[in-house]
């Protein structure tokens, strides 16, 4: 099947939505407002007015509800980290305002120069290379471009001299955890935003993420809205479709201590903040919670090294602040292998962030994540897998459990769990 | 868990725009089912448990109210600003429409139905509404006396007994451009035909309309398990099903999500092109059910979509006794497997897809089964057992057996009233249906 990823202005671009030759995944916006995601056969499209407006109503609303304080916003996670509205019948008679939806239209116009933007990269100058050319089409710009290779070769240098705007670091010492932690040192901004060598930022991101950031000060951390850059491949389908994708939400979502504490009886589901392609810190929150763990993360255990920043920063009393204006596009992994290669490694480093956040906080609850949630979530799975009869998702939920297994190699392992692998930030 | 439902739910209507009234239950009820409307635009229905006798105040009212219709109305307010920038008005006249109802012995049921037809039909945006009553081999003369004392209601018999030659007989004789069909255990809500129209002028192209069904009352054990257990719900929010869904690999095979056969409309135009209903199906007694899901289907498999619009709503009088109901899980699993094994004879380019519906089917029921077991739900066990029973029986040659009894019938009442068999070519008689 032939898939395109279709963006649609639903204000004005009704008539344009044409119908393609194959299926689509088609993003739906209110100016520079994403709404929601949809996918759709090819022969639904094109999608009659009929069919948009009860869809267009149902976001928009949720839109409304979730961005304007008099309807109660910002919204807070409930048990599984979904956005709980909380309204009033008598508010939502009484409201008039729905044009409001008019200005939530408008991008950020602050200029981001405070921020500075950090991509670690490791041996991938043709993915790097349209993660700078974005880069370079931000607007506003951001204060400055960092990027961090991570190669023994420096291979990232030549593609970095055709952006003579980035600044090129080298950090011959293998890890994301590492790389990032090199960044954030050699980066200059009051706020350091991250996103990967895989990715295509949207224009407006770094001026979506200054806005954040300048309007509410008590804010520390940003995280955005990954969507799919291509969904050629049955790989890159299956990531987005069949294992969520890095989230779906397309609504505003505060997370503070509570959500921590809410969570801890069965282990606090840190990782629904956000992904670390789309992410951004204020500098002083490393000066108060420390860098990056470097056991974590890419190149080490695997991954998970963002949420669990996050959770050191929320159990210190910080806040987190979901916000998907601020968009990316990122690049799935488009071969079979890859996706199963790359299922086992979050796997895996899941299991290790669990490890380490049970150990730092005392949050036993994070142990118990692994002994029970996720065998009882492994069996789900399988009886899943039988009753669709899916070959696709048994190949995966093996890799899932193959990297659990891997991961439990760090609860046994004392001089990995006491290692000092979180050095303060300046 | 809810409690096992012992007595009776009270039924009431909240107006949200009115400030809410206090609400009571007797000694013998034990829950209220809710049903929310905003300016009398039908926009939600709950069910809430509650002890017997016990008050409601109006800060629990709110409470309530507030948890499961408040987003209901903002997304109601912001539709309605949104059609004005967005709506382009279809710009083809408003179609014309034949009510059908198909009855057989039941009266009283019909003139209830009639009566709440009758409030609605006056006050329509349509070009014209005919209704006909499609008398099925009643054994009396109630249902014709019935129909005489409304007006301008068409009234036909139907010798040969079974509700889809009911509802063919329906389909020659309606000179509408749509066709709904209405079964004789329902009542229509005062906003039905206005949501058929509403539904219609946003999706003119649509094959179909299906409608929200909701309890007509919640009176007997049996009624309120049948709707906790979700009933005939599917929710409040306009569903378009196409007839493709990348979301529902199974999709249309499992065509009993898009709606109900108590309630539905399509384009007469299309019925006839597809050659009307399968005989075979919903027989009656013998094999009461898989009519609507094979329509539903034909319609998806011609390419024309069909669209459930909750506000084109009615309630429907579910079974009272729970032998009565454990009966129609039965024949839902016997309807649904019927429906299966003529698909797959009949329409062999989803052959896969059907084979995993079966399959998705069993381990559904058996899981559904093994978790009533668990929780000692025996009554739920003995509902899933039956469905399950059904849906054996439904594999094994019932489709070709109610093939037998149709042409049996319609052998029957052919060599009663002297005429020739086959005056009209009967799809399901070759077994190659459309």
């Amino acid at each position: 099947m032939n898939w395109q990823v279709i963006h649609l202005d639903v204000r004005s671009d009704l008539a344009h939505l044409a119908a393609g030759d194959g299926a689509a995944f088609v993003v739906f916006w209110w100016g520079s407002l994403p709404l929601g995601a949809r996918r759709y056969a090819a022969r639904e499209l094109p999608l009659p007015p009929g069919r948009l407006l009860p869809l267009c109503s149902q976001l928009v609303a949720q839109q409304l509800a979730a961005r304007l304080p008099e309807l109660g916003a910002p919204l807070k996670p409930g048990g599984d980290a979904e956005p709980v509205i909380r309204l009033s019948t008598q508010t939502a008679i009484a409201f008039t305002q729905h044009s409001a939806i008019d200005q939530m239209a408008v991008g950020s116009v602050e200029i981001p120069d405070d921020l500075s933007v950090v991509v670690c990269t490791r041996d991938r100058p043709r993915e790097l290379h349209g993660c700078l050319r974005s880069l370079g089409g931000q607007r506003p710009a951001p204060l400055e471009v960092v990027v961090v290779d991570n190669s023994e070769q420096r291979s990232a240098q030549p593609i970095c001299e055709a952006f003579p705007e980035v600044r090129y670091v080298h950090e011959p010492r293998p890890g994301l955890s590492i790389a990032r932690n090199a960044g954030i040192a050699a980066s200059r901004g009051g706020v350091i935003a991250f996103t990967d060598d895989d990715v295509e930022v949207h224009a407006g991101w770094s001026a979506e993420l200054a806005r954040m950031f300048r309007a509410q000060p008590e804010i520390d951390a940003v995280t955005g809205l990954v969507l799919p850059s291509s969904l050629a491949t049955r790989a890159q389908r299956f990531f987005q479709f069949d294992m969520g994708g890095f989230g779906s939400s397309f609504l505003p979502l505060r997370f503070d201590k509570s959500f921590i504490e809410e969570q801890l009886p069965h282990g606090p589901q840190v990782w629904r903040i956000g992904a670390g392609a789309n992410m951004a810190f204020r500098r002083s929150v490393f000066a108060r919670v420390g860098l990056f763990d470097e056991r974590l993360g890419a190149g080490a255990s695997g991954c998970s090294e963002d949420s669990e920043l996050w959770y050191r920063i929320l159990a210190s009393g910080g806040c987190c602040f979901y916000e998907p204006r601020a968009v990316v596009f990122h690049h799935h992994r488009a071969a079979w292998d890859d996706l199963l290669r790359q299922t086992r490694a979050y796997m895996k480093g899941h299991v290790s962030a669990l490890v380490v956040q049970s150990d730092r906080h005392g949050h036993r609850s994070n142990l118990q994540r692994i002994v029970r949630a996720l065998p009882l979530y492994f069996s789900r799975m399988a009886i899943d897998v039988m009753r669709r009869g899916s070959k696709e998702r048994g190949s995966v939920l093996a890799r899932e459990v193959i990297g659990w297994a891997a991961g439990l190699q760090y609860l046994v392992r004392p001089g990995w769990r006491r290692r000092m692998a979180v050095r303060p930030g300046k | 868990m809810l409690p096992d439902p012992v007595m009776s739910y009270r039924i009431t209507e909240v107006e949200l725009t009115e400030p809410l009234p206090e609400l009571r239950l007797a000694r013998d009820q034990d829950g209220f089912g809710l049903i929310a409307r905003l300016h009398d635009r039908l926009i939600g229905f709950v069910l809430h448990p509650a002890p017997p006798g016990s008050t409601l105040n109006p800060l629990e009212m709110q409470r309530l109210v507030d948890r499961h219709f408040a987003m209901a109305v903002l997304e109601t307010t912001t539709k309605s600003m949104l059609a004005q920038r967005m709506r382009i008005q279809p710009d083809v006249a408003p179609p014309s429409l034949t009510i059908a109802i198909c009855t057989k012995d039941r009266a009283e049921r019909l003139r209830r139905l009639l009566s709440s037809v009758d409030a609605v039909r006056s006050k329509s945006r349509l070009r014209s509404v005919e209704v006909v009553v499609v008398d099925n081999a009643s054994v009396d003369d109630a249902t014709r006396l019935v129909t005489a004392t409304f007006e301008n209601v068409r009234y036909l018999v139907e010798h040969k007994t079974g509700l889809n030659f009911a509802r063919d007989a329906a389909l020659h004789a309606a000179t509408g451009d749509l066709l709904a069909f209405l079964d004789d255990d329902v009542v229509v809500d005062r906003g039905w035909l206005e949501g058929l129209f509403e539904v219609w002028s946003d999706c003119p192209e649509a094959g179909g309309y299906s409608g929200l069904v909701l309890p007509f009352r919640l009176d007997t054990p049996a009624q309120i398990e049948f709707e906790l257990a979700g009933g005939f719900g599917r929710g409040f929010r306009r569903i378009h099903h196409e007839p493709s869904n990348l979301d529902n690999p199974l999709h249309p095979v499992g065509a009993g999500v898009v709606g109900a056969g108590c309630n539905m409309c399509f384009d007469r135009q299309l019925l006839l092109q597809l050659g009307g209903f399968d005989e075979a199906l919903d027989t009656g007694a013998p094999l009461p059910g898989g009519g609507d899901l094979d329509i539903f289907y034909r319609v998806l498999r011609s390419g024309r979509s069909i669209v459930y619009e909750p506000r084109y709503a009615v309630y429907h009088e579910h079974r009272e006794t729970l032998e009565q109901l454990r009966r129609q899980y039965w024949s839902w699993g016997l309807g649904f497997m019927a429906f299966i094994v003529k698909c797959r004879r009949t329409d062999r380019e989803l052959a896969q897809r059907q084979a995993a519906m079966i399959r998705w089917w069993f381990v559904h029921h058996g899981l559904a089964l093994a978790r009533s077991v668990r929780r000692r739900q025996w009554r739920r066990a003995r509902f899933v057992v039956a469905e399950l029973h059904g849906g054996v029986q439904g594999l094994l040659g019932e489709y070709d057996r109610s093939i037998g009894r149709s042409r049996r019938i319609r052998e029957h009442v052919a060599r009663r009233s002297g005429q020739k068999i086959g005056s009209r070519p009967i799809e399901a008689d070759n077994g190659s249906a459309p």
